[in-house]
Formats: C-alpha cells, structure tokens, sequence
C-alpha cells in the first residue's frame, strides 16, 4: 500500500541523504521548496531574546535605585527632624540591629530554621496539593462538592487556625506545619483546577484524534497544558506558606518551637526594640524576594517564553 | 467493503438529541486514494459528517464503514502543543502510535522535511506562521499513518498566497503518499481547485445536492481556467441551494 509511512520515506531516502534528496527532486517541487522558504523567511521574525545588558538596565537596576532612594530619604529624615531614636530608628541602627545579631548568631539561627519550615511545609503542601486538584479537576461531582470549601479556604486567613492547632499539638512543630498546610495547600489545589479548566478543548480533542486514551491523555496532553496556572497556584501557594509561618512563629513560642524569625520578631518586640524589629521585618521581606527572584520568576519567565506568552519578537 | 472503497457511507442521518435533523439520507462512497472534498454552506453539516466519519461521534441512523486504520483529522487551528517544538508535536503522533522513541526522531524530521519545514524542526508552534503550522499539523496527521485524512478547513484561515502554496504542497503530499483525502471547504475555488470529485452539500438538513468529477487533475492551479469555469457552475448550484432557504 502506497499509504505509509515506510514508502513515503523511502521516495525520499531513495536519493541518500537529505541535501542531495531535495537537490535532486523534480524542478517542480524545488520551485514549491524555495517558494515556501521564501515565504516562511518573510512571515517569521527572528526570536529575540533580551540580552544580559537590556535585562540588567530593565529590570535590575530601577528597584536598586529605588531602594536606594527611599533609604536616603529616611536617613535624611531622621538627620534633619531628629526624632526619639527608640520611635523612629534610622537605617543606621537598624544595619546596627542586623550585625549585632549577626555576631550573636541569632539571625543566622533564626533564618535557617525558618527557610527550613517554609520549604519543607511547602513540599509536602505541594505533595498534598498535587493530587488533590487533580482529582478535583477530572472528578466533577468532588469539585462540585469539595470546590467552594477549597475557594473559601483560601480566603480564610490561615493564622485563625494557629489557636486550634495549639490546642490540638501544643508548642511543637506540627502546630507550624499544621498553620503553613492549611495555608498552602488551598493555593495550589485552586490554581491546578484553573489550570486544568483553562486548558483549550482543542487540544484535548487533538488527542483524542491521535489516539491517546484517558491516562496518557492526561499525562501528555492535559497535565503540560495545565503549566501555567499550576506554576502561579505554586507561587501563590509559597507565599502562603512564608505568610503563615511567620504568623505561627509569633503566636507559638516556646515549647519544643525552635527559634525562627517570627520569635525574633516577638523577641524584639518584647525588648521593646524597635530597630531589632525593623530589621527582622527586612530579613523576612529579603528572604521572600530572594526565593522569588532566585526560583520562581525565572522558572515562570522561561515557561512562558516557550509558550510564546512572553511578549517580544516571534512570528507576526 | 471492495478493495476500491475507502469509505462508504449509507443512508446516513444526524440529528442532536431532539433538535432538526443535520445530516439527511446521506450516500457517498470513497475510492481508495481518492481526494474528494465536501463543500457546502454555513449549516450543512460538513463538520459533523466529517466528526462522524472521524469516529468522533456515532451517527443517528445508517451507517459509515471506513477502513480499520482509521482515519487522521486535521483542523482549521493547527491545535500544535505550544510547548513542544514543531518536531516534538510530529513525535507526540509517532509516540501515541507506538512508534518506539528510537526511530521517533529520525521519522520526525523525514515528515517535516516533506512539508518543507527540516529547518523549523526545533522552532515552537509561536515562532512560526499561521502556514507553517498548518504545516506541522499536516506532518502530524501524516504521522498518524491512517489509510485516510480527513481535513477540516485546513486553510481557511490562512491569506490567499499561502494557502496557494498550500494546496500545491497538500496536492503534492497526496500524490506521493496516495492517501484518501476527505477536505471540507466553504470555499468553491478551493474545491475546484483541489479535488478529484467535488461534493456539495445542502443545507439544512444536509443532503448531497451535486457532484462533479475532475477528469485531469494534473497541473491545475487556483487561477486556472478549468478551475474557474468548474467554480462558476458549482456556485450557481450552492446559489440555488441557499436560495431555497429564503422560501
């Protein structure tokens, strides 16, 4: 049968190798060949990447010159209207605030316990959340059921269950992983059921049509289409998570609960100094920019940008 | 089912749970090899009768034998993943089909290369034109290796210079690999110019309301004189089929 593949290749491997196959092709088809060249050169734009330099000057350098500014307007403030240092500290003494930890190992400390109970939380969040969307996305009456109360979750502000989880696991770490859990995991179930929804039916059918069934549909088709709105449910379920370790942190201290930020923020706070506060507020703040910048921007730049959702450049 | 048939439809009829029959006593038999394209108007249920052939959707009454490969479908949107290069889409087909992930490669880019696009193997779906991906989905369905391909305006959304190019290519595409071709089109010079047979549809219900057969199909293009004489007989059919929709 002249209908498959094997033939279709053999017409042209016939002429050993792919240059000397297309050289020597019938005038007609090396006409249609360079026509369509032509015409794909003239309706394609070259992709441009931005380079080092423009993503330096684009995105780096103005919230540098920003934070620069704001500093230096409040050093300015302080210099200029010289207000009770104990009410309103100056940059000064909170870099001061920041090293004098630093020496008594307290931010070090501190820092690692809570980078340690964010990331952990948030896997296993991921781990629970994970397949709980999945099967809310594909199983319709458990959405039906299950999906208002995931939504109204993620409204609930997750510090509301740190009383309860006192009470049911005393000052250990489970009352954090409890608080952080409940945080999460309704962030990253609601952004894979969007995703899942937001993914075109056409795609789904073109499955069909090429003969995927239900499990390979899905793990082919639907789960890679769902990408995008999976990733920001992850990102907003990170945020989540910092969120509500740092409002446990404050609320539970004691007991077995190591020492993270939101104790030194507590601690600060009942010494009454206010640029130990500040200063944590800022570590707490960085450390939240850093993941983002370091894990979740490019991870979400570069899946765009291979989607084509990234505006600059492509095909008209 | 003769050797010569490729797909044989009987007394085919359509209707959508209680709502107007779509497809009305249809007949139609396709030759192996044969490239037949169905035209009609808004509403005459060439989508549907392709679905049905298709095996996307089972028919109200009568019946529809096509050969047991199958057949493989390409749509008016190209539908390619956008995450995968136009290479990896040709491999998603040969992989569904149980190619194994050896020779999945090398068949690819043997598809891509006889629809002109070797050199946009590694590009994704959004850095190439509306023609190249028309042509990378036409890869992919070639890459399904179905005794039949059934195209569902294909080329209606693409400008006039490249669907020109097109249908050389899909001609050309035809010729070598001798497939049987189903290509549905609201467009008569497109039909004139593409098919061997062309059938047209009525509207409302569907019922097959002409057909013309093309004697020489070889050399024909959008602008020959055969194509346009064939088109102006075929619209004063449509013409008269649409118009009894007004009464």
């Amino acid at each position: 049968m002249p209908h498959d593949t094997t033939a279709l290749l053999d017409s042209s491997t016939a002429t050993a190798g792919a240059d000397a196959g297309r050289a020597s092709a019938t005038p007609g088809h090396d006409d249609l060949r360079s026509l369509e060249a032509g015409l794909d050169r003239l309706q394609t734009d070259p992709d441009r990447a931005p380079g080092a330099w423009r993503r330096l000057t684009t995105s780096v350098v103005p919230p540098i010159v920003f934070v620069v500014a704001l500093v230096a307007a409040w050093q300015l403030t302080v210099m200029i209207a010289q207000p009770r240092p104990d009410i309103v500290p100056g940059p000064l003494d909170v870099v001061g605030a920041i090293s004098q930890s630093w020496e008594a190992g307290r931010v070090q400390l501190a820092v690692a316990t809570s980078l340690e109970r964010g990331v952990l939380g948030f896997l296993i969040a991921v781990a629970v959340g994970t397949p709980l969307g999945l099967l809310l996305a594909e199983v319709r009456p458990l959405r039906r059921a299950m999906g208002p109360i995931i939504s109204g979750l993620q409204v609930l502000p997750s510090v509301a269950w740190v009383p309860a989880a006192i009470i049911w696991f005393g000052l250990t770490d489970a009352t954090v992983y409890f608080v952080v859990l409940m945080g999460a995991v309704p962030s990253i179930v609601n952004g894979l059921i969007s995703g899942i929804e937001q993914v075109p039916p056409q795609l789904r059918r073109v499955g069909t049509v090429l003969g995927a069934g239900p499990a390979r549909l899905a793990l082919l088709i639907v789960l890679p289409a769902a990408l995008p709105g999976y990733v920001a449910g992850l990102k907003q379920g990170w945020a989540f998570s910092w969120r509500s370790l740092m409002a446990a942190e404050i609320i539970a201290v004691g007991g077995t609960i190591g020492f993270g930020l939101g104790s030194m923020l507590q601690q600060s706070r009942e010494l009454a100094d206010l640029g130990g506060v500040l200063a944590t507020i800022l570590v707490i703040l960085a450390i939240g920019i850093l993941i983002e910048l370091a894990f979740f921007a490019p991870l979400e730049r570069r899946m765009l940008r291979r989607r084509g959702l990234l505006v600059h450049g492509g095909a008209r | 089912m003769s050797e010569q048939t490729a797909i044989r439809i009987e007394h085919l009829g359509k209707r959508f749970g209680a709502g107007p029959l779509v497809l009305d006593d249809v007949n139609l038999s396709i030759r192996t090899g044969e490239f037949v394209c169905l035209l009609g108007a808004s509403g005459c249920g060439k989508s549907t009768l392709l679905n049905l052939i298709a095996g996307l959707d089972r028919p109200t009454t009568g019946t529809i034998d096509v050969p047991p490969g199958g057949a493989a479908v390409m749509f008016q949107e190209s539908a390619l993943m956008p995450w995968l290069t136009a290479r990896q889409n040709v491999e998603l087909a040969l992989r569904l089909r149980g190619v194994p992930r050896a020779a999945r490669r090398g068949e690819a880019l043997e598809l891509l290369d006889t629809v002109n696009l070797a050199d946009a193997a590694e590009k994704r779906p959004h850095e190439l034109s509306g023609g190249m991906r028309q042509r990378v989905a036409l890869a992919r369905s070639l890459a399904q290796d179905r005794p039949v391909l059934l195209m569902d305006e294909p080329f209606a959304a693409l400008d006039a210079i490249t669907r020109d190019l097109l249908h050389e290519e899909l001609e050309r595409v035809w010729r070598r690999t001798g497939r049987t071709i189903v290509f549905v089109t609201h467009n008569v010079r497109e039909a004139a110019r593409l098919g061997e047979r062309v059938v047209l549809l009525s509207s409302r219900p569907g019922r097959i309301a002409g057909e013309w057969r093309i004697g020489t199909t070889e050399g024909r293009r959008i602008e020959s004189p055969e194509v346009a004489s064939l088109s102006i007989e075929i619209t004063e059919q449509l013409r008269k089929e649409i118009r009894r929709n007004a009464a």
